[in-house]
């Protein structure tokens, strides 16, 4: 089953999708967003819900946390997602606060066996209450840990063979993370699991010369589309975005950006049929 | 150093008001060094926070400028750890915190709280409006004395300085008046009317009838309450016609006792 491509749906373009059908095959809706007690948010999630498949994306779940999930967050996405009926449910591999506090960041985690434990106990927690396989993106990260056993695509392996779950492969953050940290991104594509990726992220970043900035706010540079060819060889067709969260521009633009998703994809596919 | 020791150290590293090194990150030959890169960390928790006020709080950041607010919001970021998933809650304590920190512009807390309440008005739960006919209805069927249910997203706050003339002047680009306390304290009634939010300024007549109707009270009790309270009020006309105001302005709910909510809903 092929479900195309899809955009990240942002307030901006809300107008957009209510008053003509757009290019798109999904829109992707950030989770947290809509977990709000009424008023216009779910009154426009609904209506464009009606016209668009879509898949959710969260980014508070914690999947990484020492202490477990938060139930009362656990219950309300597993509301959303009883009331949109998404593709699929997906969050990010990695904590965001321990003890009560939330630092409403993506903060990686130290890629060892105790660590993939932890997400093991969390994702089967979430899982269960969700009733469904979850999917876990891969975040760019600043710091790596000195207690690492072993490299973030192979945690990523484990984490897929400990819980089933699958993952949603962020180009942009592994192109980050790579410069970051000095690893090969082609490594990256090449050592994760080809059957466990169900989504593909591309967004941009900011340049600041020695390190890179997991920003959202640029389009998706050269280098991204370059890695981004290199796993559609690997994996083949898999639904592809574009995630934009700042300097959001016009839908036209995005939809243009989105176009050249497309096009690669088209040929790099097709160019592997022929090979 | 375990995972769970390894989360706590670095959520300290994150909450502490200066960035320090931390011996559990890898060191690396180029690029930045470890310390600063658990500063943009340390970095971008303050920044998000302080985005979240500036958002939540646009009117007061206004008001206050740039540089105030912003040093405001600082100081508050790091004195307030955030308990929430929804970071859109985080700011729930800045009108207390402002009104302990301007303690000489208690006007400024004011403005806080009504950036806040019509914010959470924006998105909080939904209602089903009371319409003219559907009181005409229960007029008709409730023997029992009829108790009205405000909207989940209505409160009223009480300002002591002309906030409200702030507020309204900020939020039409025009240059906000003098601060000035007010001869009497007025109530500001804020709720959510269709999809967008709603404030206006009570008589106290009309405070109080609310407050007797969010108690539950019967609109027998209610007017006759009034009518002890406002001697020299005609307040059969004067209620007739806050009545009607309230279900124009759609702040009355169907309370669940009064309603075949099931009937009404298939009828929608």
């Amino acid at each position: 089953m092929t479900f195309g491509f899809g955009l990240g749906l942002r307030t901006q373009h809300y107008n957009d999708f209510l008053a003509a059908p757009q290019p798109v095959e999904w829109l992707e809706v950030i989770s947290d967003n809509y977990m709000v007690d009424g008023g216009k948010p779910l009154a426009m999630l609904d209506q464009i819900r009606a016209n668009y498949p879509m898949v959710m994306h969260g980014v508070s779940m914690s999947i990484g946390a020492i202490n477990g999930l938060d139930k009362d967050y656990l219950r309300n996405l597993k509301a959303l997602e009883q009331r949109i009926e998404p593709l699929w449910v997906s969050d990010h591999l990695c904590w965001t606060g321990v003890h009560g506090r939330n630092m409403h960041d993506l903060l990686p985690l130290p890629y060892t066996l105790e660590a993939v434990q932890v997400v093991k106990r969390n994702v089967e927690q979430a899982q269960e209450v969700l009733q469904r396989l979850l999917v876990l993106e891969n975040v760019s990260s600043y710091v790596e840990y000195k207690t690492s056993e072993m490299t973030e695509w192979e945690f990523l392996t484990e984490v897929c063979q400990a819980t089933g779950c699958e993952l949603l492969l962020d180009i942009n953050n592994i192109f980050v993370s790579a410069f970051n940290h000095g690893f090969s991104p082609a490594s990256f594509i090449g050592g994760v699991p080809i059957d466990s990726v169900k989504q593909f992220h591309l967004a941009g970043h900011q340049n600041n010369g020695d390190h890179l900035i997991d920003t959202h706010d640029h389009l998706v540079c050269n280098d991204v589309w370059d890695l981004y060819r290199q796993a559609l060889m690997r994996f083949g067709y898999v639904p592809t975005m574009i995630e934009r969260d700042d300097n959001i521009p016009p839908l036209v633009e995005l939809l243009s950006e989105l176009d050249m998703a497309r096009d690669i994809a088209n040929d790099v596919l097709n160019s592997k049929i022929a090979v | 150093m375990n995972l769970k020791d390894l989360q706590t150290n670095f959520q300290h590293v994150l909450l502490d008001a200066e960035c320090i090194d931390a011996g559990w990150v890898r060191e690396y030959t180029r690029g930045l060094s470890s310390q600063d890169r658990l500063g943009i960390y340390h970095n971008a928790y303050r920044m998000r926070l302080i985005d979240v006020l500036l958002d939540t709080y646009e009117h007061t950041a206004i008001y206050l400028g740039d540089d105030w607010f912003h040093q405001l919001a600082a100081a508050y970021v790091q004195s307030h750890h955030s308990t929430y998933n929804n970071i859109g809650l985080y700011g729930r304590k800045f009108p207390r915190f402002l009104a302990e920190q301007l303690a000489d512009d208690k006007e400024v807390s004011e403005l806080a709280l009504m950036d806040w309440k019509l914010r959470r008005a924006f998105d909080g739960a939904n209602s089903a409006v009371m319409t003219h006919d559907d009181l005409q209805h229960l007029a008709a069927v409730e023997s029992g004395g009829i108790r009205l249910q405000p909207v989940s997203t209505l409160s009223i706050s009480t300002q002591r300085f002309n906030a409200l003339d702030i507020w309204h002047a900020i939020n039409q680009d025009q240059q906000p008046p003098v601060v000035e306390r007010l001869p009497q304290t007025i109530d500001i009634l804020i709720w959510r009317k269709g999809h967008s939010p709603h404030y206006r300024s009570l008589a106290k007549i009309e405070s109080a009838a609310i407050a007797l109707v969010c108690s539950g009270d019967t609109l027998e009790v209610i007017g006759a309450a009034l009518e002890q309270d406002f001697p020299d009020v005609d307040v059969a006309t004067e209620f007739g016609v806050m009545l009607h105001r309230w279900l124009d302005d759609e702040i009355i709910s169907i309370a669940p006792q009064n309603v075949d909510v099931d009937a009404r809903l298939s009828v929608q």
